[in-house]
């Protein structure tokens, strides 16, 4: 948090002036920092450039730091429009930067600690049993905070898909009514000469399944050939390298287990609301 | 039942359409039987009824009063079902639009209604190349109906009306789409068909077509006239 803070009072610290400074000897002595790649560009700053950074938006106890690099932000899908002016320092400089010269113990605390675990599944149960034993420390999974954006964003993915399935299988629907209806006359010839309804109803089946198939393998190929330019797109629209579409095989698997049945149904409704007319409605013109 | 019963036996048979405009009297009153290997050729003007009883007949259609016996069977008590199988095995249909599957081959129309039967594939082929080579189609095997002419499509539609062996075949204006000479190879096949057994009923307006038949009816506002009647005409 801090080092965002930094971040927005860095602008400050860069006027001309500040760039003056760092022309100083001791900018050789200064500690290093990374800036985010879009810090970098935001001010005009290249590697082995000198700044002037502070704690106080009105500059005051600003203190020397040499570029020593740039890095890429972790995407944060929460914040992809926000731009990503940040930087990366070690904990002692930090501390020295935002200790408060009035109070001496300031410079030993520490507020939060992030801590990683190899298996992240674990958090729960590690936070759990820190409480437990640290009763004045409060302990909280860091996911835990982005999980309810992916909570939001999921059931909104959700609601659209579901009106899309609806829309879609409207239109599939009468889309297979039309298509039957062109074989009014096949299927009345099929009936007279005396094939079973039931037979009719598997090649309907059958030909559904197809169509169906067909249509699900088109649009995951579909889909996986055109997520590139999508993310491509986004990624350059909002300068991120956050990933907005990825076709995974359980997306893929998904979508192929509600287009069959879904093509398979539509193809039987529409073969039924003939089959169930008499043969010579279907001859007749 | 005796091996000589009649393929159909339609007592009285009416059949009426309601229509906004009032009831449409297609049929009335008609009695006709069909004994095997008979050929009646029934004609008369347009709207009379014709069509109306060769549904009948051809168990396609339920007469809105009369009784019905196909082989000694009730039709009018039959299920849909049971009535399609009748319609299947027992009876070939011949039509003026001829009415073939357009995206079969000659060769898989006449299988079709075979292997609907359950004829096992050995002999749907062998059955299938005779009838081919029956209508003289043989070569065409492989076309599909838009690769074959009106004649040659009205051909294979009598394979395919032969395939399961019926004791009855019903055609509608058989010749209606054909020119005079091979209207008249298709009076011809019948002759041939009528001889080898099968009863036929045929509905034409072509006097040389009803001429090959032994028995000839005439049609008039959904009647049936007696034979003698049809010799005054
Ligand atoms: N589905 C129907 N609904 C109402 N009326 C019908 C229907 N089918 C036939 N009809 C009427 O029944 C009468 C007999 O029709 P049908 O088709 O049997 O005549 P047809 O003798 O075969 O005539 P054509 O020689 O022109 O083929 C006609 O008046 C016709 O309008
Ligand atoms: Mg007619």
């Amino acid at each position: 948090m801090s080092v965002r803070l930094l971040v927005l009072f860095l602008a400050l610290g860069l006027g001309a002036p500040a760039r003056a400074a760092a022309g100083a000897a001791s900018g050789s002595e200064a500690p290093e920092i990374l800036v985010s790649r879009g810090l970098l560009r935001e001010c005009g700053l290249s590697p082995g450039d000198v700044v002037m950074l502070s704690a106080d938006p009105h500059g005051a106890d600003a203190r020397l730091f040499r570029v020593a690099g740039v890095y890429e932000p972790v995407p944060d899908p929460a914040r992809f429009t926000a731009k990503r002016l940040e930087a990366r320092m070690h904990l002692p400089d930090l501390l020295a930067l935002t200790a408060d010269p009035g109070e001496a113990a300031a410079a030993d605390a520490v507020g939060a600690i992030n801590i990683a675990l190899k298996d992240p599944a674990d958090a729960p149960a590690f936070a759990r049993e820190l409480a437990a034993r640290a009763p004045a420390m409060s302990v909280v999974p860091a996911a835990a905070a982005d999980d309810e954006h992916f909570v939001i964003i999921e059931r909104f993915h959700l609601a659209i898909s579901v009106v899309t399935m609806i829309g879609s299988t409207a239109f599939l629907l009468a889309l297979m009514v039309i298509r039957a209806d062109e074989r009014r006359e096949v299927a009345g010839l099929l009936r007279l000469l005396g094939l079973r309804r039931r037979r009719i109803l598997a090649q309907a089946l059958l030909e559904g399944l197809a169509i169906a198939s067909a249509g699900a393998v088109f649009g995951v190929l579909f889909a996986a050939a055109t997520q590139g330019a999508v993310n491509a797109f986004f990624q350059w629209r909002y300068d991120t390298t956050l990933v907005f579409v990825r076709v995974t095989p359980a997306i893929a698997a998904r979508c192929v287990a509600l287009a069959l049945p879904l093509g398979v149904m539509a193809g039987l409704m529409a073969s039924w609301t003939l089959l169930r007319r008499p043969v010579l409605d279907l001859l007749r013109r | 039942m005796s091996a000589r019963a009649a393929i159909v036996e339609a007592r009285g048979l009416a059949k009426v359409y309601p229509m906004p405009a009032g009831p449409v009297e297609a049929l009335r009153e008609v009695s006709l039987t069909v004994e095997p290997g008979d050929y009646v050729a029934i004609s008369g003007p347009s709207g009379c009824g014709k069509s109306t009883l060769l549904h009948l007949l051809g168990c396609v259609d339920t007469p809105t009063s009369g009784s019905l016996l196909f082989e000694g069977r009730p039709v009018l008590a039959l299920r849909e079902e049971e009535r399609s199988r009748i319609r299947l095995r027992r009876i070939g249909f011949v039509f003026q639009r001829f009415y073939l599957l357009p995206m079969l081959t000659a060769w898989e129309n006449v299988e079709l209604v075979q292997s609907e039967a359950g004829l096992p594939a050995a002999e749907r082929r062998a059955r299938t190349r005779e009838l081919l080579t029956y209508v003289g189609l043989a070569d065409r095997a492989g076309h599909r109906p838009s690769q074959l002419s009106g004649g040659e499509m009205q051909r294979v539609a009598i394979a395919r009306a032969l395939a399961n062996r019926p004791g009855l075949v019903l055609a509608d204006e058989p010749t209606g789409e054909l020119d005079e000479e091979t209207g008249e190879q298709i009076a011809d096949l019948f002759d041939r068909v009528n001889a080898d057994g099968t009863a036929l009923v045929v509905v034409t307006h072509n006097l040389a077509l009803a001429g090959r038949a032994r028995r000839r009816l005439a049609m008039r506002s959904g009647r049936l006239a007696e034979p003698a009647a049809v010799a005054a005409t």
